[in-house]
Formats: structure tokens, C-alpha cells, sequence
């Protein structure tokens, strides 16, 4: 076992160093405005990818409905961007409350469930946000809500060039992670570990274990939603599909691809993820055969993900994952 | 008496026909998921296969009467590989990798449909054309040969299980793979024929409401969701629940479309499930206790 993170451990340099060669990854001579934003899309995912990581690899409880948080905060950007309320702190606050408020309605009645049936819960729940979104011409119907402005950090400073919003999602995916990690190493992280282990225990020592499960899910659909806000920021639109149950699926192939309960690995999974997604796609046209079959790969061969063959590379430095 | 023959019988029928097409495709849903533990995501591409299959078949032979037999086993023979290389090694691990190797599973699957065979529509015609007056109305013969044969299989599967030795040995499988390797049986044969035959059964399904529906690679994305809802409704594992959930399912979805929209009828739908799920997970004929 881990000992406790930050506390015990020493400050957390490597952390650091990868925070701040992202930061100059601007500036590096290869560095165009696609590969910003793919840049983009890699760290936001890889984001949700860390979120979802506290429910699967933490609690024990897999999540089909995490597109409907992460199209939720979409949705809430794009509606205030489409009225005319260009603020990005409304929009990340709107999107709070909205998610959270529907994760809350989610969790109390999934959490109440263990396994497939936590997981069936939480397809159908955002199985319905897609219904409902795919049909309701107020916001758009199944074109969504397209051509959005971007949004401005403060009065007069808009989000409006690939680095700009590059640099929000690396600041958004250093402070998930710095939640993340506190999360994981609290007594609450402590808990939630106990619970995957074995929930029945959990609960004769005296834990209230829903609370606690309601508790992850919150926090974990929070920071997908949040992430979802900043989408439009770069896309410039909100559409249903991102709320697909399949979308779901992607994240959780993100998380399994980059190694499940390390928090690390599924930043990594999401961005392998997106990164293999677009450069397949523009070599050839059946990527989704090669994700598939990467997929297929990953879990009959390595199911500790690609951390996991860093770890089998460097026997000494193994640890066992909290 | 009009809106009686004109509006609520052939919706009802309709239903029905749904229905029984529905049940073959979550039959084979819930015995994997009995064997397996997992919910079997590539299942909605087996069931599309199976029309591909069909289409296939019937280009070579011209007979959709073939291809109602070798569609099925073609896809039962791209089981028996798939089972073989890919599930097989995952027995001992958690469900949660057989949940995600399905998942991929079912990316290859349709996406390698879109490739040999392009997104676009297809559909396949009726062996007959035609229609049958029926209680005051007139119904479309190839959607009562539908009914007939879907039955006509139900009731055959029911007798596989309860009458034959292979039926109840699968059966034990589902309840105890452990104590029936422990009195030598092949386990690892039973599960790849029995997941052989939930690929023929859903192959089946596909090829038989290809002339009703429309066939293309993602058909089976929407018909999976609906199959996991009845397999949930019927109660894990229970083959009769299974059915009965799907004649539910079927004849709900189609009486419902008379007085709503689409959209509220899947969101009706989605919401009885959740009622279920929370109220009585195990289904309506569930064992108590079972996957909770």
C-alpha cells in the first residue's frame, strides 16, 4: 500500500515537471494551431478519463453515463454563449449547478445498486439527458447548438485562440488533479478503497457507505462536467452525440487503456485515446477496427493498461496501486 | 369499433411481432450474461451481422430461404472463433474486462460491417408479399410468418432447455460453471457452444426483421439498449422472464406510439427501468439475491 501522499511523501516534483513541459508545449517549433487543439482535446479527455478513474478504479463502481455529465456541462456553456452571457466563470458555474444537481438525482438512486445494476442505472439516467436533448428543438434538436462565440475569462478577454484555451485546459487539468490526488489520499480516499475491497465490511465498521458512494460520484461527475463546460470553448458547439451512451463507453476505454486506479494512467489513456483516434483516422478510414482491436488488446494482455508496462519494464520501482 | 380494427389491432400485432423478435435477441443476452456475468455489448452487432449475413446469402443463392438457415451459422462460426481467442482467457478474471472486451468487440465488428459493406441503407425484400384479412383488418402475411416463426422458436428453445440434456447442462452452467466442471463436463465447450447459439438466436433475430426494418451497420446500437431492458425487466438469467419482458417491451413501445411521441416513449420506457431497477432489481422472475 501507498503510504499517505502529500503529508508523508515528499512534494511532488514529477508531478510538477510534467505540468510545466505541458505549459511550454507552446512554444516548442512543431507546435500549429491543429496540434494545439489536439493538444486540447487530449488534456480534456484525459481529464474526464482521471475523473471517471475515481468511481471505476477507486470506489469499484463503473459508470456508463459519464457522456451525460460531460454533454450537460457542454450544454450549459453553450446555452449562456448562444444568450449573450460570454463570462467563462458563469458558464463553469452554471454548469456546477446543473450537474451537479442531476448527479445528485443519479447517484442517490444508483448508488443504492452494486455492479451491473450501478451501471445499467447510470446508461439509462444519461440514456434519458440524450432523449430529451436529441428531441427538444429549444436546444437545437439532434443539430445541437452550433456557432457558439467563445467564452471571455474577464470583461474584454475572450478565449478566442488555440493557446489561450490550450492554457485553460492545462490549468483545469493540473487543479482536477490536484483534487484528485488530495481526494485519493484523504481518509474519504481511504473509504472509498475499502468500499471496492469489500463494501459488506465497509459497512460493519460503521461506515455510511452510501453516503460516501453518493459522495464519489458527485465530486467524479462534477469534474467531467466541468470539463464538458470548457468543450465549447474549443469546438464552438454542443451537440446530443456527445452525451451517446457509446461516448461513455469511450471513457471507460480510456481509463482501462491508461491503467485503472492511478489516476495518472487514464490522463495518459484519454490522451492516447484521442491522439491514436485522430492520427488513425487520417491514415485510414476503419480507425475504429484499430481501437477496437487496441482495446481487445489492452485487455487480454496488459489489463494494468500502459502504466501498467511501464511498471513491468521497471520491476524495482513497482508499487502496488492504492 | 373502427379505431378497434384500423388503429389498436395492428399496433397491438405489431407489437407482438416486435415482441417475439426482441425475445430471441434477449434470450441469448441473458444465458451469456448467466455464464459470463457480463452484459454482452457486441451482441447488437450480431444481430446486425446476421442481416448482412442474410444479404450475402441471398446475393449468391436468391433465396431467402437459405439464408435463413446458413446466416445463422456463419455468425454461430464468427462466435466459436471470437469465444475461442478473446473471451475464453477472460474467465477467471473480473466481469468488468468482459464487459470492455465486448465493447471492443462490437467496435471491430461495426465497423468492419461499414467497410465491406458501406453505411448506407439497405434492405432486404420479403420472400411473399401480400396480406392476410385478419379480425376485421388486414395484416401483412411476412409480419404473421414473422410472429409464427418467432413463437414457433421460443417454444423450441424452451423445450432445448427444459427437455434436452445439452439444455440442462447449459442451464447448470449458468448456475454453477465450478460444480459442473467438478462432475466432468467440458465447461469450456459448453460456453462456446452456447455462445455460438446466442449469436445464431440474435443473427436470427437480425436477418428476420430485415424485411420489416432497414438494414445498416449501427442497427444493432439501438436495438441492444432496448434488448438490455428487457433482459433487466424479465430479471437476470431467467429465460422465461426474458420472453415475457420482451412481449411486455413490444407491445408497450408500440401501443404507447399512438398517444405520444417517439421521444416520450423512450424516456417512459427508460423511466419504468429505472423503477425497476431501483424498486425490484431482480426483475419480474429474477432469483432473489442473484448479481444484487
Amino acid at each position: 500500500m501507498n503510504k499517505a501522499p502529500w503529508g508523508t511523501r515528499t512534494f511532488p516534483w514529477g508531478a510538477l515537471v510534467v505540468f510545466a513541459a505541458l505549459a511550454a508545449l507552446p512554444f516548442t517549433p512543431f507546435m500549429s494551431k491543429y496540434y494545439l487543439l489536439l493538444a486540447f482535446d487530449a488534456l480534456l479527455f484525459g481529464a474526464v478519463a482521471m475523473s471517471l478513474d475515481l468511481l471505476m478504479g477507486y470506489t469499484g463502481l463503473v459508470s456508463f453515463g459519464h457522456a451525460a455529465f460531460f454533454g450537460l456541462g457542454a450544454y450549459s456553456t453553450a446555452v449562456l454563449l448562444e444568450r449573450g452571457f460570454e463570462s467563462l466563470w458563469l458558464c463553469l458555474a452554471l454548469a456546477a449547478a446543473v450537474v451537479g444537481l442531476y448527479a445528485l438525482l443519479v447517484a442517490y438512486f444508483a448508488t443504492t445498486r452494486r455492479g451491473i445494476y450501478f451501471a445499467l442505472l447510470t446508461l439509462i439516467f444519461a440514456e434519458v439527458v440524450y432523449t430529451f436533448f436529441r428531441y427538444t428543438q429549444a436546444f437545437g434538436g439532434s443539430d445541437g447548438i452550433q456557432g457558439l462565440p467563445a467564452p471571455h475569462l474577464a470583461p474584454g478577454v475572450a478565449m478566442d485562440t488555440p493557446l489561450k484555451i490550450y492554457y485553460v485546459v492545462v490549468v483545469y487539468l493540473a487543479l482536477a488533479y490536484v483534487v484528485c490526488r488530495v481526494l485519493v489520499g484523504s481518509h474519504f480516499g481511504r473509504v472509498l478503497v475499502a468500499i471496492r475491497e469489500n463494501e459488506d465490511r465497509a459497512r460493519f465498521l460503521g461506515y455510511r457507505v452510501q453516503r460516501y458512494k453518493m459522495g464519489v460520484c458527485v465530486i467524479s461527475a462534477l469534474l467531467t462536467g466541468l470539463a464538458g463546460a470548457l468543450y465549447p470553448g474549443r469546438a464552438a458547439y454542443a451537440t446530443p452525440d456527445l452525451m451517446h451512451w457509446s461516448i461513455s463507453g469511450e471513457f471507460l476505454i480510456m481509463v482501462m487503456i491508461g491503467g485503472i486506479g492511478t489516476l495518472v494512467g487514464p490522463v495518459i489513456g484519454g490522451a492516447f485515446f484521442v491522439l491514436l483516434q485522430e492520427k488513425v483516422s487520417s491514415y485510414v478510414q476503419w480507425y475504429f477496427i484499430v481501437i477496437g482491436l487496441v482495446l481487445i488488446v489492452i485487455v487480454l494482455f496488459m489489463p494494468k493498461g500502459l502504466l501498467g508496462l511501464r511498471r513491468a519494464l521497471r520491476p524495482a520501482s513497482w508499487r502496488a496501486t492504492t | 369499433m373502427d379505431y378497434l380494427t384500423v388503429v389498436l389491432l395492428p399496433q397491438l400485432l405489431h407489437g407482438l411481432v416486435f415482441g417475439a423478435a426482441l425475445g430471441l435477441l434477449a434470450l441469448g443476452l441473458t444465458v451469456i450474461f448467466g455464464l459470463l456475468g457480463v452484459m454482452n455489448f457486441a451482441h447488437g452487432e450480431l444481430y446486425m451481422l446476421g442481416a448482412y449475413a442474410g444479404i450475402v446469402v441471398i446475393g449468391v443463392t436468391q433465396s431467402f430461404w437459405i439464408a435463413l438457415i446458413a446466416a445463422p451459422l456463419l455468425v454461430a462460426g464468427l462466435a466459436v472463433i471470437t469465444e475461442v481467442t478473446t473471451l475464453r482467457p477472460l474467465y477467471r478474471r473480473e466481469p468488468l474486462y468482459g464487459l470492455i472486451l465486448t465493447f471492443g468487440l462490437a467496435l471491430v465488428f461495426r465497423e468492419g460491417a461499414r467497410q465491406i459493406w458501406s453505411g448506407d441503407m439497405r434492405r432486404i425484400l420479403p420472400p411473399f408479399t401480400g396480406s392476410t384479412p385478419l379480425l376485421g383488418m388486414t395484416y401483412p402475411n411476412y409480419r404473421l410468418f414473422l410472429l409464427a416463426i418467432s413463437t414457433l422458436l421460443l417454444v423450441a428453445i424452451w423445450l432445448f432447455f427444459t427437455r434436452t440434456r445439452a439444455g440442462i447442462v447449459v442451464r447448470a452452467a449458468v448456475q454453477d460453471a465450478e460444480m459442473l466442471d467438478g462432475l466432468g463436463v467440458n465447461v469450456s465447450r459448453v460456453f462456446t457452444l452456447t455462445f455460438a447459439g446466442s449469436a445464431a438466436l440474435a443473427a436470427l433475430a437480425g436477418l428476420l426483421l430485415a424485411p420489416v426494418f432497414t438494414v445498416y451497420p449501427q442497427m444493432g446500437v439501438e436495438m441492444i439498449l432496448l434488448a438490455f431492458i428487457v433482459v433487466i425487466l424479465g430479471g437476470m438469467g431467467s429465460l422465461g422472464g426474458s420472453v415475457i419482458a420482451a412481449f411486455v417491451i413490444g407491445i408497450a413501445q408500440s401501443l404507447l406510439t399512438l398517444w405520444m411521441n417517439p421521444q416520450r416513449v423512450a424516456i417512459a420506457i427508460f423511466g419504468l427501468m429505472i423503477v425497476v431497477l431501483v424498486v425490484r432489481p431482480r426483475g419480474f422472475f429474477g432469483r432473489e439475491g442473484v448479481f444484487e
